[in-house]
């Protein structure tokens, strides 16, 4: 490696000290609990998928560049200058870290795992050695930012295709702008995924509660996240904040994506509200504003990871599946400890090229879900879905993996005609 | 628009996030430079997605095709 | 071997004072410096008050006890020892009317509480053999077992070494002495280096010397920086 990149990576890791940084790498005693909370090391039993294992391919770098230790001597702290292999070494602990954040909920401490493996993801952008696929995707999300006038005419074309089908198989309830897009003063500005199956349901459902919304022309998914790379990342969610001021919405609601709902959630004094979509439909059914008929079978929940334990929607998709279903099987006795799908941190995101990293990694999930017996496995998150979906069939669960959305939209009973006013 | 020549169709009706964008990405790469990919999309979103990955990541969409709620992207592999 | 014991008796005390009071200021400092960026969540769901559930967790270990039952009695064990032995310390500079709640002489624990850490810090020694904790530890995890061992066995032994050598000529009035004289910055050593086991005595301070500056320079800032990060955790 050149003097001068290492130079840059050296400086690009100091950007990362913050107070809490600091803290996360100082503190580990390097105990070993957090080994079992990870899926990937409960899974595939090899140390480097150890959390305190990843953090320390991290923190060997700081030690060298950073502390009075590692620089008199580093052979206490096994201190390492950044080189080619240690590129390498942080690549694999940092994109098979699905952020998920267990380990956290194990350690004496707290140490966030996912912070530290940021610093490692921030050094492989600064290195141009990041998973291809995943800034391939933030920079496509930077530039419909840029230029969303160019694009809204084929979005906005595509959405009228969906209107048509929703207006023909649901005559009476879509009314006559099924889909809004652009309402200057609507109350809740939904960011959807690019997929039809994360527009209609929720569209249907918010048809039925009477919601004044609008539907983003941007997708909720945040992959400048995923890459770690923090400059992306507030370009892509600029793009949903500044859509929310134009439009002078009350609430954002981010649709089933659970890093769009982690990064969104961490706005601090913006003008509206930050919601999941989860928490909406909630409120729906307790305000009485949707009518919900009960669905035939067995069912259990997978809390997303960044909605959940990171993200404190814990009560609501249980109070939702109240309503839904008779019988409801919990996946894991406390919902904190609930094992990651294996699909977070831009895994999924990555296709098949992480797909049997994903399938091995995750066998604790397979059998988890194989555990609780239900039929159907609901989740709130496309990533879970996608990557439960993925186990499903490679570990031939016979499950039916559902969105919570689909299945209150597939639930929704017609309103009292005089409620509807 | 149908009728154009094309060396390789992709599938992407149906798929999760972001897969229709991987694929493409990919799939682009299998044919050679200045060969034609159709893909094929249910995706309100890859309408948007498209162009603005065919922008950053140097390809040309030569035109689109709608037919069935379905949209087809003839894209040229430009480098 | 005079001028072995009056270096390691006298200087070296006060070096190891001098780096860990600056050292540790310095680390806090340093943290304390550091920009503050946005913090990331907090694990959910939250009880209220934050901080108390946080330092109930970094006292208590929670977590530990969760999913490591033995680990837990160990980290408690040695911990409530290394606190027992530190206040039976402060016994040794002078004497405290608030500890003396329970009327005891010096060492609350009859060397108990010293055998106890050893036990400890055998078993965390054995833990770090064996993977996947061996896999996890660096050279600094076994280099400090070892020197709080060290400390732990001279230390112990000087409590049982009462009865195998000269008790009567030092004990707690020879400690005190030397003590005193130390924080008086008039070392006087006398005492503490004419009795048969005074050489345990020297091998005791020579390790606690060690350990004392090499905390703030290692993993042992986890005992000020697991408030901070408990906090985080709370939110």
């Amino acid at each position: 490696m050149e003097a001068q990149l290492k130079n840059d990576l050296v400086n690009v890791f100091k950007s990362k000290l913050s107070s809490q940084m600091l803290l996360n790498l100082d503190t580990c005693s390097r105990c070993g609990l957090c080994t079992e909370a990870c899926h990937a090391y409960a899974s595939i039993p090899l140390v480097k998928y150890a959390p305190a294992y990843r953090a320390e391919v991290v923190r060997r770098i700081y030690k060298r560049s950073f502390t009075a230790q590692g620089k008199f001597a580093p052979v206490m702290g096994e201190a390492k200058e950044i080189t080619d292999a240690a590129l390498m070494e942080l690549k694999e602990a940092a994109f098979s870290c699905t952020g998920c954040r267990r380990c956290m909920v194990y350690c004496p401490f707290g140490i966030d795992t996912q912070q530290i493996m940021s610093i490692a993801k921030l050094l492989l952008v600064a290195a141009q050695a990041e998973p291809e696929t995943l800034s391939m995707l933030a920079d496509m999300s930077v530039s419909k930012g840029e230029n969303i006038d160019a694009f809204k005419e084929g979005f906005l074309s595509g959405i009228k295709r969906l209107e048509d089908q929703m207006i023909q198989t649901w005559r009476d309830e879509a009314g006559e702008d099924p889909i809004p897009t652009d309402v200057v003063g609507a109350d809740l500005l939904y960011v959807a995924l690019a997929g039809a199956h994360s527009i209609i349901p929720s569209a249907r459902i918010f048809n039925a509660a009477g919601e004044k919304w609008s539907l983003s022309f941007f997708e909720a998914v945040n992959f400048g996240a995923f890459v770690g790379d923090p400059t992306k990342t507030k370009l892509i969610l600029d793009r949903i904040v500044n859509e929310a001021k134009r439009l002078r919405v009350k609430e954002v609601c981010i649709c089933e994506c659970g890093t769009a709902v982690r990064v969104a959630k961490q706005l601090k004094g913006a003008p509206f509200k930050v919601v999941s979509l989860t928490e909406v439909h909630a409120r729906y059914i307790r305000q009485g504003r949707i009518r919900l008929k009960k669905l035939p079978g067995s069912y259990t929940y997978h809390d997303p990871c960044q909605i959940a334990r990171n993200g404190g929607v814990y009560d609501e998709p249980r109070y939702i599946l109240s309503h839904l279903v008779n019988d409801f099987r919990e996946m894991s006795p406390d919902p904190k400890y609930n094992w990651c799908c294996g699909g977070g941190g831009g895994l999924v995101a990555m296709g098949d090229e992480t797909l049997d990293f994903r399938m091995q990694s995750a066998k604790v999930k397979a059998d988890q879900v194989r555990g609780s017996g239900a039929d159907v496995v609901v989740t709130a998150c496309e990533n879970c879905h996608t990557q439960l979906s993925d186990l499903n069939k490679h570990y031939g669960l016979g499950k039916e993996v559902r969105f919570l959305s689909s299945l209150v939209a597939d639930a929704l009973l017609p309103e009292p005609q005089e409620a509807r006013g | 628009m149908s009728t154009m020549a094309f060396d390789k169709e992709l599938d992407l009706r149906n798929l999760p996030c972001p897969m229709p964008v991987v694929k493409i990405s990919k799939g682009i790469k299998e044919v050679a430079v200045g060969g034609v990919v159709k893909a094929v999309t249910t995706d309100p979103g890859a309408l948007t997605d498209f162009p603005a990955w065919a922008k950053t990541s140097g390809n040309q969409i030569l035109g689109t095709d709608e037919a069935g709620g379905e949209v087809s992207f003839f894209i040229k592999r430009m480098k | 071997m005079a001028t072995l014991y009056y270096l390691i008796l006298v200087p070296m005390v006060y070096l190891a004072v001098a780096v860990f009071v600056l050292g540790t200021i310095w680390r806090i400092g340093r943290l304390l410096a550091a920009p503050s960026a946005p913090p990331p969540p907090p694990i959910y769901p939250l009880r209220k008050p934050a901080w108390l559930f946080a330092v109930g967790d970094a006292l208590l270990l929670p977590t530990v006890l969760r999913h490591n039952f033995r680990l837990w009695l160990a980290l408690a064990l040695f911990h409530l020892g290394l606190l027992a032995l530190l206040l039976g310390h402060l016994e040794l500079i002078a004497e405290f009317k608030i500890l003396q709640v329970v009327p005891h002489g010096i060492f609350l624990g009859h060397g108990f509480v010293g055998l106890a850490v050893i036990l400890c810090l055998i078993y965390f020694l054995c833990r770090r053999m064996v993977s996947p904790t061996k896999e996890l530890s660096v050279p600094e995890d076994y280099l400090l077992l070892v020197l709080f061992l060290f400390t732990a066995l001279f230390g112990a032994q000087m409590d049982w070494a009462r009865t195998w050598y000269d008790y009567s000529s030092m004990g707690v009035d020879e400690y005190r002495a030397y003590l005193s004289s130390l924080i008086a910055l008039k070392p006087n050593i006398e005492g503490v280096t004419s009795a048969g086991h005074s050489f345990m005595l020297v091998g005791h301070i020579f390790f606690a010397n060690l350990l004392i500056m090499a905390f703030p320079f290692t993993k042992l800032m986890h005992a000020i920086f697991t408030f901070a990060m408990n906090k985080f955790r709370r939110g």
